[in-house]
């Protein structure tokens, strides 16, 4: 069987897990970006605490996915629940710097003029900071989509749902027919996946970036 | 005012033996860390497939295999992704360097697991596999990191080098390489943590290392096993990152 027999014999199935692919990472990246812009608003106004959030982020980037799903198992068992963690987790790590490093990125001047004019302190954030800092924000949330799109793949090594199946498949196979057919399907449906990704935030960028500081 | 505290940092910078003993309390830790937690599993009460399975020497040989498949397969990214980055950013090859980096670009959306598994599903499986699928991984992100480093040095200061006589050989030895060494060497550190993650991949396909020790707790249900491996490996991770903000610091040129 080639490699278009098998997309066109499994497409049901196939099409299934890049849904359940897609879905897993929207959602675990939304929920990255409402945790980490929250933390990100936290801690910006102190430089202390900004490189404490920063720091932590950065030595838990370094830690490998395998051994943080494998940590994982043991609180949660298998399946969705240690995948989504640790997929939330390491989308958390670029939203959070990017937002610290967005929100101190505003020119001072324009915060001041803001409080010169009466704005209180929230009000200067929600219509003077956030959206200065909105397009590294944004940036940050790409990065972030990347990364849980290929960790994803590793997630079903602990039962997570996605396209990742499909290469832990095809290497149960090894040697076998269609090893060579799943292990395709499955990394190039997250590499398609990753590129429609990319086009949705470029787009997204352009609708949200206000139009002041549009290039 | 400012000047002093920009000497100092400078200093800090770039003399990390002055304060040696800050820049090694974090390898302490993390070295005093791995050992107590060794310690702590060896004296805790284990059954036959954990006290095989965790016995010093094996961990000691995983352990091993992991930093040879890490180190083995950063300089052979290295050893591609320099030269090959520095040829595409020379004048002759500005055409081809969008290219590149776009499939630099796509080629990295790819999963390692992915890489790992379908080099392993074409070739066979075993430890220059896994080599083969790291250095694959990870030339990418090296490739783009050298020619971004390349790319920011001033042309002002390559035509003034030029300008004062130098061969292009010179220019790209004496001016560019210097300037752009923080960039490469930043990517260096991020290319040696990513081999560490991808490293333990690796025993998917029997290419050895710590992620044994994950795959073999996980299959035999033991915690202890998969628990070992899993803070190991992240121990290994810290501290091959440390080495590598270690080695860009002293291989940065002074006065950067």
């Amino acid at each position: 069987m080639n490699f278009w027999e098998y997309l066109h014999s499994r497409r049901e199935l196939l099409l299934f897990e890049t849904w359940q692919h897609a879905s897993m990472v929207l959602q675990c990246v939304l929920a990255a970006l409402i945790l980490g812009v929250a933390l990100g608003v936290a801690v910006y106004r102190s430089p202390r605490w900004s490189a404490l959030a920063a720091g932590s982020a950065g030595v838990l980037f370094t830690i490998p996915s395998l051994a943080l799903l494998g940590l994982l198992i043991t609180p949660l068992g298998l399946g969705v629940a240690p995948s989504v963690v640790a997929l939330t987790l390491y989308a958390l790590l670029p939203i959070v710097r990017n937002t610290i490093v967005g929100l101190a990125g505003v020119d001072r001047t324009l915060v001041d003029a803001a409080r010169g004019i009466g704005m209180s302190r929230a009000a200067t954030l929600a219509r003077v900071e956030f959206p200065l800092a909105w397009p590294v924000i944004l940036t940050g949330v790409r990065v972030a989509a990347q990364l849980a799109l290929g960790i994803g793949a590793i997630a079903a090594y602990v039962s997570g749902p996605g396209l990742g199946e499909q290469i832990f498949s095809g290497l149960g196979r090894l040697g076998g027919a269609n090893s060579v057919n799943m292990t395709l399907a499955g990394t190039l449906g997250i590499v398609l996946l990753a590129l429609l990704f990319d086009g949705c935030f470029l787009l997204v960028g352009r609708l949200t970036t206000p139009r002041g500081i549009r290039d | 005012m400012t000047a002093p505290v920009a000497e100092r940092q400078r200093e800090g910078l770039h003399a990390p033996t002055a304060r040696s003993w800050r820049t090694l309390l974090q390898p302490a830790i993390i070295l005093a860390a791995g050992l107590a937690w060794m310690v702590y599993i060896e004296t805790s009460s284990l059954d036959s497939i954990e006290s095989r399975v965790l016995a010093p020497g094996y961990v000691a040989t995983k352990t091993w295999e992991h930093v040879q498949l890490t180190l083995v397969s950063t300089l052979l990214v290295l050893a591609i992704a320099v030269p090959l980055g520095v040829a595409l950013s020379r004048r002759w090859a500005r055409r081809a360097a969008p290219v590149v980096l776009a499939f630099a670009n796509i080629g990295q959306s790819a999963p390692a697991i992915g890489v790992v598994v379908l080099l392993a599903v074409l070739w066979g499986v075993g430890f220059w596999t896994a080599i083969v699928a790291l250095v694959a991984y990870g030339v990418l992100p090296a490739l783009r990191n050298t020619m971004v480093g390349l790319r920011q040095v001033d042309p002002s200061l390559t035509d003034a080098a030029r300008g004062i006589g130098m061969p292009p050989v010179t220019v790209l030895r004496r001016v560019e390489l210097p300037l752009a060494a923080p960039v490469i060497l930043a990517g260096i550190r991020t290319t040696l943590v990513l081999m560490v993650g991808t490293a333990s991949i690796a025993s998917f396909i029997n290419g050895g290392g710590l992620g044994d020790l994950v795959t073999t707790g996980v299959t035999t249900q033991r915690t202890p096993v998969l628990l070992t491996g899993c803070v190991l490996i992240a121990l290994l991770a810290l501290l091959i990152d440390w080495l590598g903000g270690v080695a860009a610091r002293l291989l940065a040129p002074k006065g950067l």
